[in-house]
């Protein structure tokens, strides 16, 4: 009898110790993975309107500038919750722990990259391969400046 | 006596001011990115092109370019310290900065080919690595610039210090490859020729050119829908 109770709570500690973190790592792999899928369809545009104009498709170039933009929309700001600059997703986090220490940079940061990739869906309608080059090269600063602030570089 | 003599030879100098040009740009454009990241990518390979000139240059150059003119050894750099060498080339002390700035864009330059930036760019010869391994000389790349924003105010400062408290101006030569030194020192360069130059830029060349080329085999483009937005399709 006693043996069974010890076991239970052996058995339960386990557990609960096997799902601390689990939110935190959950959505360090949410914001990976949407990153990841942003940085596919940037790879597109890149490919189709700065590397081989040539290869410029209209219509592919609006779906891949609003998959960017809609993964700007989604609200990422709720996947970096306290704690996830600790946690692991498809990798270990590279979120700089000062992230959670400036939170008006953070959003700063956040809210730019959101204007300059729903501006370039906007260019991407108009065709005008030069413009939108222009507006992606804008969207990729929001990105470094973001990556200088707030992510460890490896 | 003093005379006045020919130091420094004309490829070696347009060498060093390509390279400072070089260096700037890539700061530059590195630490602004956007579309500028491209332009990084595309000194990133005239540097090595650069480097490797210097690197050939240091063997069949004229005398004071040549590596083992003014390589640092122990004995010469105790000497210099003692205030006992005697030399017309680079001083010990100044061929240590002068090789450590080398090293260190030697592995910004490497490292830089197979990088990306987790945005929109990838070094000329990502495609032959991993995705893991390049990160991780990104990661290199980042620590290499350390050493450089150490070693170039240190070289600009050594320049200055020279200039004000020895006396030695070391600007003018690398602008027209001559020195007033004294009789006793002077000695004729040597070497370095126009065939050795064109050797010398040749195998630069090649670098260039398999560095920019040498990965397009194992390229290609993102995978992308060929499907056109007028229907549905996945």
């Amino acid at each position: 009898m006693k043996l069974k109770l010890v076991l239970a709570l052996v058995l339960g500690a386990v557990s609960v110790s096997a799902l601390a973190g689990q939110a935190e790592d959950q959505q360090v792999k949410f914001r990976q993975s949407a990153y990841s899928f942003a940085a596919w369809n940037c790879a597109k545009i890149k490919s189709q309107v700065v590397e081989h104009p040539e290869t410029y498709n209209k219509d592919q170039i609006i779906a891949a500038a609003n998959s960017v933009a809609a993964v700007a929309n989604s609200g990422l700001g709720a996947l970096y919750g306290p704690g996830t600059d600790q946690a692991t997703g498809w990798k270990k986090s590279r979120l700089k722990p000062e992230f959670f220490d400036k939170p008006e940079e953070a959003k700063k940061a956040g809210l730019a990259f959101n204007k300059e990739a729903n501006e370039l869906a906007k260019v991407a309608v108009s065709g005008d391969v030069a413009a939108i080059k222009t507006q992606f090269g804008k969207v990729g600063e929001t990105c470094k400046s973001c990556h200088d602030s707030f992510r460890i570089k490896d | 006596m003093s005379v006045n003599i020919k130091v420094w030879d004309l490829p070696l100098r347009l060498y060093h001011w390509l390279m400072a040009l070089s260096v700037l740009s890539a700061v530059i454009t590195g630490e602004l990115g956007g579309n500028l990241i491209d332009w990084h990518g595309r000194i990133g390979v005239l540097l090595l092109g650069l480097l490797v000139f210097r690197l050939v240059w240091g063997f069949i150059g004229s005398t004071h370019a040549r590596f083992v003119s003014f390589f640092p050894t122990p004995k010469r750099l105790a000497a210099y310290l003692k205030g006992q060498w005697q030399g017309i080339g680079h001083n010990p002390l100044g061929a240590l900065s002068a090789l450590a700035l080398l090293g260190t864009l030697a592995a910004l330059v490497l490292t830089g080919l197979f990088a990306n930036d987790d945005i929109a760019f990838q070094g000329p010869l990502f495609s032959l690595v991993t995705k893991d391994f390049s990160d991780k000389l990104s990661g290199w790349h980042n620590l290499s610039f350390n050493a450089l924003i150490v070693l170039v105010p240190l070289h600009l400062a050594a320049i200055i210090y020279y200039a004000r408290v020895k006396k030695h101006n070391l600007v003018v030569p690398m602008l027209t490859g001559e020195k007033v030194v004294p009789k006793a020192h002077a000695i004729e360069l040597s070497g370095g020729g126009v065939v050795r130059f064109m050797a010398a830029l040749t195998i630069a060349g090649v670098a260039v050119w398999g560095a920019s080329y040498g990965a397009s085999y194992f390229e290609s483009a993102p995978v992308a829908s060929t499907a056109t937005a007028a229907e549905p399709s996945f």
